[in-house]
């Protein structure tokens, strides 16, 4: 008889179809969608130029404004989905677009800080990091009242280290790894690449998040 | 937009200032739409706990202020973030300022929604009717102030 998949394997297997569902998502805003508002979008600008009546010129120049924000969004949308970058140019590369959109989005400051070369990653091992990273953002956008991170990469001996720190108003570890599922998952996520994550924080002083992935 | 000169200013900040003032609450913001490219932003608070507001861009058509420039009408947020639409982070004014009520309406030019006028409490506490028009009369007094000084 076969043996029966792990519970391991299971939960790889649920976050990857989920993934994937995400990433097609993100991909067809991105490159359908988007470019199609796109071309619409050039188009009406073209119309303008040749509109004579002030008022029918204003009333396109704003759908035109319209849908300037519009394709501004669905943009941001596919870069919190999934951003295009991270299978393209790395995983690197997809946190700096990401900063920039968690910044303009909650007004917190994050300094990136990067030693060494990011080495060739699964994407399985991308994407992981990246919802880890995401997640540790979001959690100190939600509960940290802080106005600044400080995240770092450090990518040597084999090692790919990750820290995200705040000096926000912390929280007992114990108590909310029972209570939050998000804190879990991150754990979990890491664990089933073969990583770990350690959540360290002190009431008043704030949370380091530290990812340890070997390569 | 016409935000930029130094009257302009001052007259958006007493605004927000009276405002908060009146109806006695903890927060109040006026976005605005920047003078080139369609982000809107907080461009003036009242009762503000740091300087988040002023890095934050807002998303068209989430959260309090987005959704109330999609559609053009007032919103308002009881008991932040029990019965919201979508995630809590999807609003990022309420969680920068750590409110949990809030009422915001829009300020229409042409009648086309071009900034947001909000207030906040960091309590459970809610407006009564006569406070919101009252908070509707101040955007309207912006977007009055805001024509004469197009003309």
């Amino acid at each position: 008889m076969k043996n029966s998949p792990t519970k391991n394997q299971i939960s790889s297997y649920i976050i990857q179809s989920q993934e994937e569902e995400i990433k097609r998502i993100a991909l067809e805003l991105h490159e359908g969608v988007g470019q199609t508002l796109y071309s619409l979008y050039s188009g009406l600008q073209f119309i303008e130029q040749t509109i004579n009546s002030s008022n029918m010129k204003s009333y396109v120049n704003e759908m035109s404004q319209l849908l300037e924000k519009t394709i501004q969004e669905i943009r941001l949308l596919s870069v919190e989905l999934h951003p295009p970058t991270l299978t393209t140019l790395g995983l690197v590369p997809a946190m700096k677009s990401y900063l920039r959109m968690f910044t303009s989005t909650y007004g917190i400051l994050v300094d990136l800080d990067i030693e060494g070369q990011e080495p060739n990653l699964t994407e399985t091992q991308k994407i992981t990091l990246f919802r880890v990273c995401q997640e540790a953002l979001g959690n100190v956008a939600k509960y940290a009242d802080t106005h600044f991170i400080q995240l770092d990469f450090l990518f040597v001996d084999n090692n790919l280290t990750m820290t995200i720190n705040d000096n926000g108003k912390g929280f007992t570890v114990e108590n909310e790894m029972q209570r939050s599922s998000g804190l879990a998952a991150m754990k979990e996520r890491m664990n089933l690449i073969g990583g770990q994550c350690l959540i360290t924080s002190e009431i008043g002083k704030g949370t380091t998040i530290d990812v340890l992935l070997p390569l | 937009m016409v935000m930029d000169n130094l009257y302009n200013q001052t007259y958006m900040k007493q605004a927000c200032e009276q405002l908060q003032g009146t109806i006695e609450c903890d927060f109040v913001g006026l976005a605005f739409q920047e003078s080139k490219g369609p982000n809107i932003g907080w461009k003036y608070a009242s009762g503000n706990s740091n300087d988040k507001y002023e890095r934050i861009t807002l998303r068209y058509g989430k959260g309090i202020a987005g959704r109330v420039l999609s559609t053009g009408r007032p919103m308002e947020i009881k008991y932040f973030p029990q019965n919201i639409l979508g995630k809590a982070l999807e609003y990022p004014i309420m969680l920068a300022e750590k409110l949990l009520y809030a009422y915001a309406v829009p300020i229409l030019i042409n009648g086309i929604p071009k900034g947001v006028l909000l207030v906040g409490f960091r309590s459970e506490t809610s407006i009564s009717d006569d406070e919101k028009k009252f908070v509707e009369k101040a955007a309207a007094d912006i977007k009055k102030f805001l024509s004469l000084e197009k003309m």
